[in-house]
């Protein structure tokens, strides 16, 4: 049975999350332990910033164990811990191991950092040999679903972060950014994290710079792009496509007669301009400017919330298809499970016998008690020594995961 | 089979293509999109059967009188997109694209078929000049498409509050791309079917120019075309501008068909 205790962002403040999340160098031993003190015959570990969650398979669900096992490792009180757990077991938790994968349960709905760091925790107890056949079958199939879900939804798309809603706006407007000249008014940190985005896409960058000149071109090397004073912004704006506007400055930096004069220069191709200062540095009136497409913080965010919205209506499908590689899943492991096999081999053998004992009665006559005792003990004796074997065989085989074709064939084999 | 079965069926399944764009729009699903290629596959072949059996019973090309024209301009309408969405797998240009020729075929459906022998003394200019003119007109709705696609694009952007159209949309550079390759093939076929319009007015009329409105028109839309591409070439003026000046040409390449194909029914009727 899969079991899994764990805690989440919904369920657990960041501070008790930091506390009982397990380091990369911890987790080696964690597994380990996990093995050792509450016998689970695999194990696995998934610590993110969002949830710490521990993954086990065990004959009968040991989630106890498993809460004082969480509790011990990082020195807390279980009662401390306790009312911020789940506990799953079986069908709930392959779903939950499915909706964590495919980032459904993520905070940033459909974020694509959760399938890396959910591949690499199984990648982790696979190479101190904690992944048994169960788990692993877990693995592949969860990771491959949400793979689908991503590909054959929209969930993962439409950026839902400012930087990455101004890039991909310029994406909706320029198409590819190979080739695309952006500038960057100021050389402050948000300036630096939208264009670098952009220049990793093939997009050129310039920095334009003030009174402290040798830190935009620190920052043009940094982006490998060039600086240019302050007072050359006319002719840099006329030679954008893309301009994003960060200075601390306390008044309007880019004036929208500059605009007006680069877009007359620019024959009023699309320019796009980026305000992400607080005070605003670009005149909105620039935006009457035809051919302009001026965003500010608020129509960032704006756009973000817009693309969060869309992703939550994607997520509906994704669901659909996550159900969908559930079901075939649990299906896949009810295929695995031998105990229907193993009670349908019990009765048949039993009828066998009944009939037997029927057939010898007939020919004997009436026996007294005594006989009839010791007959019936002779044929249930026979019986279970018969299946004792082939019992223990394949309660291990299910135990260590063995393919359904294994138990097809058994079934032909002793006519079931 | 018939040939209104032909084009019932070609009705039936281009309204999968016009059903698909709908919901699409409405609801930026994309429901089985393999389905409605391979019906609209399955319709322009099946349409393509149906005008080569018109022309076979009508033994003349079957590009006179409403229902053929109609049907006919579909026919080359859904040739276009075909073209467009294969080579750029955009396929925003379906939601005009399907409801056209949905609507144009639905048209051939309903109209009764019109012979008029006087047309066909040119047999070859009849069919060169038509097969281009529709071509054209096929081309020239797909740059159309693309204009309004990318004034749709560019209001949904400037209003920084995205809706439907800005998720459907692609970027305002390819729609502009994909409408300056479609408006140059487009103008391409319009050019020889002016050309071949003037050659076949002169085997018919002993003139090039006969002043009719549709002359006019076309030469108005032509030369809307020719500012359009010299203006991209020359003066980078893409975008928005590129985008109006290919609807109006667009406008008045419609207001030829129309008069092209109903003046002479009208005229008949009287």
């Amino acid at each position: 049975m899969i079991v899994i205790v764990g805690l989440s962002h919904r369920t657990a403040p960041l501070a008790l999350r930091e506390g009982l999340a397990f380091p990369k160098e911890r987790r080696q031993e964690a597994l380990a332990r996990l093995r050792d003190e509450v016998g689970l015959a695999e194990g696995m570990i998934l610590s993110t910033c969002n949830r710490v969650e521990i993954y086990g398979r065990a004959e009968e669900a040991r989630t106890q164990e498993l809460v004082e096992f969480l509790a011990r490792f990082h020195g807390r009180a279980v009662d401390e811990i306790e009312p911020h757990l789940y506990r799953l077991q079986g069908e709930g938790a392959v779903r939950h191991a499915f909706r964590v994968a495919a980032s459904l349960e993520s905070m940033v709905l459909g974020e694509p950092q959760i399938l890396g760091q959910v591949r690499e925790a199984y990648q982790a107890a696979e190479d101190v040999g904690s992944l048994g056949s169960v788990l692993n079958a877990l693995r592949s199939r969860s990771v491959a679903a949400a793979r689908r879900a991503r590909t054959e939804t929209a969930i993962g798309q439409n950026a839902v972060s400012v930087s990455h809603v101004a890039v991909e706006l310029a994406r909706k407007i320029f198409g590819q950014l190979r080739d695309r000249a952006v500038l960057l008014v100021g050389a402050g940190k948000m300036n630096e994290l939208a264009a670098r985005q952009m220049v990793r896409e093939g997009a050129w960058a310039s920095v334009l710079g003030g009174r402290r000149f040798e830190r935009a071109e620190q920052l043009a090397a940094a982006l490998g792009g060039r600086a240019a004073p302050f007072e050359t912004l006319r002719a840099e704006l006329a030679k954008s496509d893309v301009v994003i506007s960060g200075t601390g400055a306390p008044g309007i930096v880019v004036r929208r007669e500059d605009v007006e004069a680069a877009q007359a220069r620019r024959r009023q191709r699309p320019l796009f301009l980026i305000d992400i200062a607080v005070p605003r540095d670009i005149d909105p009136e620039s935006a009457q400017v035809p051919g302009v497409f001026l965003y500010d913080l608020d129509g960032l965010r704006a756009v973000a919330e817009a693309n969060l919205r869309e992703r939550q209506k994607e997520a509906a499908e994704a669901e659909a298809i996550l159900e969908e590689e559930i079901r075939g899943f649990l299906e896949w492991r009810r295929s695995l499970d031998v105990v229907p096999l193993l009670a349908e081999l019990r009765r048949r053998a039993d009828d066998i016998r009944r009939s037997e004992i029927e057939k010898a009665r007939r020919r004997l006559g009436p026996l007294t008690p005594e006989q009839e005792q010791a007959l019936e003990a002779v044929t249930t004796g026979i019986v279970n020594k018969l299946l004792h074997p082939p019992t223990v065989q394949l309660k291990e085989m299910a135990s260590n995961g063995h393919p359904a074709e294994h138990l097809a064939l058994i079934r032909r084999v002793l006519g079931l | 089979m018939g040939l209104r079965t032909y084009l019932l069926l070609t009705l039936l399944l281009y309204s999968i293509g016009a059903l698909h764009a709908l919901v699409h729009t409405l609801t930026r699903r994309r429901l089985l999109p393999t389905l409605t290629l391979t019906s609209t596959l399955l319709g322009f072949a099946l349409h393509t059967a149906a005008l080569a059996q018109r022309w076979t019973e009508a033994g003349h090309f079957p590009a006179v009188g409403v229902r053929d024209a109609a049907s006919f301009l579909a026919w080359a309408t859904v040739l276009v997109f075909l073209l467009v969405y294969v080579v750029t797998r955009v396929d925003a240009v379906g939601l005009f694209a399907y409801p056209f020729a949905f609507l144009l075929v639905f048209l051939a459906n309903v109209a009764h078929p019109s012979e008029r022998p006087d047309l066909l003394l040119d047999h070859r200019y009849l069919l060169v000049h038509t097969m281009l003119a529709v071509l054209g007109y096929g081309a020239l709705f797909a740059a159309f498409t693309m204009g309004v696609l990318y004034l749709f694009q560019e209001r949904e952007l400037r209003s920084r509050a995205p809706g439907r159209l800005y998720y459907l949309i692609p970027s305002l550079e390819r729609c502009d791309t994909i409408g300056g390759i479609t408006v140059i093939g487009g103008f391409c076929f319009l050019t020889l079917a002016i050309l071949t319009g003037f050659l076949w007015n002169h085997s018919r009329h002993g003139r090039y120019w006969t002043g009719d409105a549709k002359e006019w028109a076309a030469l108005l839309a032509w030369v809307i075309y020719v500012l359009l591409i010299v203006a991209r070439q020359r003066a980078g003026w893409g975008g928005r501008r590129a985008a109006w000046l290919g609807i109006a040409g667009f406008s008045i390449v419609v207001f030829t068909f129309a008069w092209a194909t109903l003046a002479p029914a009208l005229a008949a009727a009287r």
